[in-house]
């Protein structure tokens, strides 16, 4: 959080606060997860007013929270220094975003009211009465259209000229004793230093968590008088008391809507829509749904994960940088393992640093430009429509085909990209099958290749393997971890052409951001090895894990070693299997390489895991792959020599 | 039965191009997802234009297109306005 004036855009999801957020700030923006939260909220400075930090919050569907990103939202409203909020509405959708307004208004902090997409609604034939509603709010109204730069003018003059909005509605008398009574009790113990006491008063009632987490905090010991005389609000309600306090305001938004909205007779559809219902047609859909993975594994699973990856890797990195360091280190440092901790084979620099720039950093950019352009043209939740039935078995919605997908490219990135789903469940079954059973780039060119070589049965039965699991696996996580599968719900939102200023704005601070997170990170774990080569555990690791390699897997013992220098460095594991092929029983081959996918993909995977799940998940999980994947590896091993 | 409770049917079973009127939102829903189906607009007597029953039932609702699973479609009880050849 900041001490600078802040001005807070907030709004529903897809009403182009994004693209309107670009238009108000400068080149630069930080991306950031809000405290406590996923959830990624965007910084930059007001390209209007140096001394002001615009911040784009996340989407709410509606307040009182309720959801990861309305809670982040409202946690903004609380801790930001307020000066102005700026909703930004969709104009052909009034009802809803006045229904959100109602709330807004009753914070008491000056605000605008920017109706984007103008021209969209104006297409479709509604005309908004802007006079009239601004003449209703008591707040500056504007008809904006961000993509096109319009309206962008007034916006910032209409925000230096901000007044606290007036109430949208009376609430039935009963309820607003209620709220009165709550907002005097707060005003007396926990007063807000900007939020107004009723707005806290009927988001409390309402039900709200991080309000509530609030005043609890700041209350103290006049918390239980709050939380009373909730509880006799509710008791005294006929019903559920936030639904009802929903509906009152649902229903002035709908009134106020009625009054300054006429609507034309609407001609055929447009061409946007058109587009969007074809993406998502039963039959068509398919193919273009297949097609766009396509590119975006390309992009980022051929172009970012390999030709740049090979060449910041192995051109830059392995080629310039790390020799010449390393030269440099033996001239210079004389304390042997100093040197050896910076440069050598566990070498901060020569595996914490490559990792996270060369190898990380190309296929994390390539993703977040796929994602940034797959955000800003609407298909992202049109693809979830088209994937959902597929993940529906595995207790999963369609969200989950992206991290999916992209997990064909390289785990490690697809880890990253869990985030996008909604729950932490369907994120942590996530994680997990991606951790499990779908294979990288690299272990599938060690797989093909070697599998490839032996007979097609072989690559069939490898293929058959990581199906099975990845289903059963699917299967027994969406039963035993707690919570249900949520079907899903989502909107559409008109498909429109990303602007590239956007995307790549949007890419350079989430970029930012993912370095300064995952580079202590990388340090740490590969200080770790260190420690643990020094002192000797890694070959112990290697030796106590031939017997299990030998006898239960039926492979030489040099693949012990193969299975944790893999881990390791994934570069060595492969040039170690590819090594040992030759002496390996096509039986020996398929166990091998159905043991090692199953096994985690790589360090640099774990380490993410560890980032976004926490590290007792992370290890937990841990505990579970591990041996699991060499039960099934030993499993295939017995019932191949039976049957082969 | 009431001729108006005849007429109450599950959202999924309407043919796409029909419009509809929505009569309430089942208590089968998760609440959570109440909430938001009614954030989203589907609130008591709004009128909902169904765009396709496949993968998903997508409809139209006040301009704003939403996708459901038939699962959360099943329990939405609506009545028509309209057929899909009329409409």
């Amino acid at each position: 959080m900041n001490t600078h004036p802040a001005i807070l855009l907030v709004g529903h999801p897809n009403v182009g606060k994004s693209v309107l957020f670009h238009r108000l700030t400068g080149a630069y923006v930080n991306v950031s997860n809000y405290p406590g939260t996923t959830v990624e909220v965007t910084r930059a400075t007001a390209r209007f007013d140096a001394s002001a930090e615009l911040l784009d919050t996340p989407g709410v569907l509606a307040l009182p929270s309720r959801s990861d990103d309305e809670r982040a939202t409202m946690r903004a409203l609380l801790g930001e220094p307020v000066r102005c909020l700026v909703q930004v509405g969709d104009a052909k959708n009034l009802r809803r975003t006045l229904t959100l307004s109602a709330l807004l208004v009753e914070l008491g902090v000056p605000m605008v009211l920017a109706l984007n997409m103008h021209d969209e609604a104006a297409a479709r034939g509604v005309t908004v009465d802007i006079a009239e509603l601004a003449e209703e709010l008591g707040a500056p109204v504007l008809a904006t259209v961000a993509t096109g730069g319009e309206g962008i003018g007034h916006l910032i003059t209409a925000i230096g000229q901000a007044k606290k909005p007036e109430s949208l509605l009376h609430y039935d008398e009963e309820f607003e004793r209620h709220i009165a009574a709550v907002a005097t009790a707060i005003t007396q113990h926990c007063p807000h230093p900007h939020l107004a006491a009723r707005g806290l008063a009927i988001l409390f009632l309402g039900g709200d968590s991080v309000v509530e987490d609030w005043l609890r905090e700041q209350g103290g010991t006049a918390y239980p008088t709050l939380e009373a005389l909730r509880q006799q609000a509710r008791t005294a309600s006929e019903g559920d008391l936030p639904t009802l306090l929903a509906r009152e305001r649902t229903e002035a938004a709908d009134a106020l809507a009625a009054s300054v909205i006429s609507r034309a007779v609407k001609s055929s559809p447009l061409l946007s829509q058109r587009i969007g219902q074809a993406v998502v047609h039963p039959l068509w859909g398919i193919p273009i749904l297949l097609g766009v993975l396509f590119a975006v594994y390309e992009f980022v699973g051929v172009f970012g994960a390999t030709t740049l990856v090979g060449l910041m890797e192995e051109g830059l990195f392995e080629g310039i940088l790390n020799p010449a360091f390393t030269q440099f280190m033996e001239a210079n440092v004389s304390l042997g393992w100093l040197r050896e901790l910076l440069v050598g084979q566990y070498g901060l620099w020569t595996m914490g640093m490559t990792y996270a720039l060369a190898l990380i950093l190309p296929i994390v950019s390539t993703f977040f430009i796929a994602f940034g352009v797959l955000e800003d043209s609407g298909y992202l939740p049109r693809l979830t429509v088209i994937a959902n039935r597929l993940f529906a078995a595995i207790g999963l919605n369609g969200r989950a085909v992206l991290p999916m997908v992209l997990g064909l490219g390289c785990v490690t990135m697809a880890t990253l990209t869990t985030r996008i789903l909604h729950s932490p469940r369907e994120r942590l079954i996530t994680t997990f099958l991606l951790a499990l059973a779908i294979p990288c780039s690299a272990q599938l060119g060690v797989v093909l290749g070697m599998l490839g070589g032996v007979s097609f049965t072989a690559v069939l039965i490898w293929a058959l393997a990581m199906v099975g699991v990845l289903l059963l696996a699917g299967f027994l996580a969406a039963k035993l971890i707690p919570g249900r599968r949520i079907p899903l719900v989502t909107e559409m939102p008109p498909m429109r052409l990303p602007i590239l200023g956007n995307v790549l704005k949007k890419t350079g601070g989430r970029l930012k951001w993912y370095l300064i997170e995952v580079i202590p990170l990388f340090l740490l774990g590969t200080f770790i090895m260190f420690a643990l080569d020094k002192l000797g555990a890694l070959p112990a690791i290697i030796e106590a894990g031939e017997p299990l390699v030998t006898g239960w897997l039926g492979l030489p013992k040099e693949a012990s070693a193969a299975f944790v220098m893999g881990f390791l460095r994934r570069d060595f594991g492969a040039t170690g299997l590819f090594a040992m092929a030759h002496d390996l029983s096509p039986i020996q081959a398929v166990v091998g390489m159905i043991t090692i996918t199953l096994f985690i993909p790589c360090f640099a995977s774990l380490m993410m895991m560890v980032k976004e799940q926490g590290t007792k998940t992370a290890m937990a999980m841990v505990g579970m792959i591990v041996p699991f994947a060499f039960f099934i590896g030993g499993l295939f091993n017995l019932v191949l020599r039976a049957v082969w | 039965m009431s001729p108006k409770h005849e007429a109450r049917l599950p959202l999924a079973f309407i043919p796409a191009g029909s419009e509809v009127r929505l009569i309430a939102l089942g208590d089968e829903i998760d609440p959570l997802q109440r909430e938001q189906l009614t954030a989203y607009g589907l609130a008591e007597g709004r009128p909902i234009k169904i765009l396709q029953q496949r993968p998903m039932t997508v409809i139209l609702a006040e301009e704003v297109e939403l996708a459901l699973e038939h699962g959360v479609a099943r329990h939405i009880w609506v009545e028509r306005t309209t057929d899909a050849g009329a409409a």
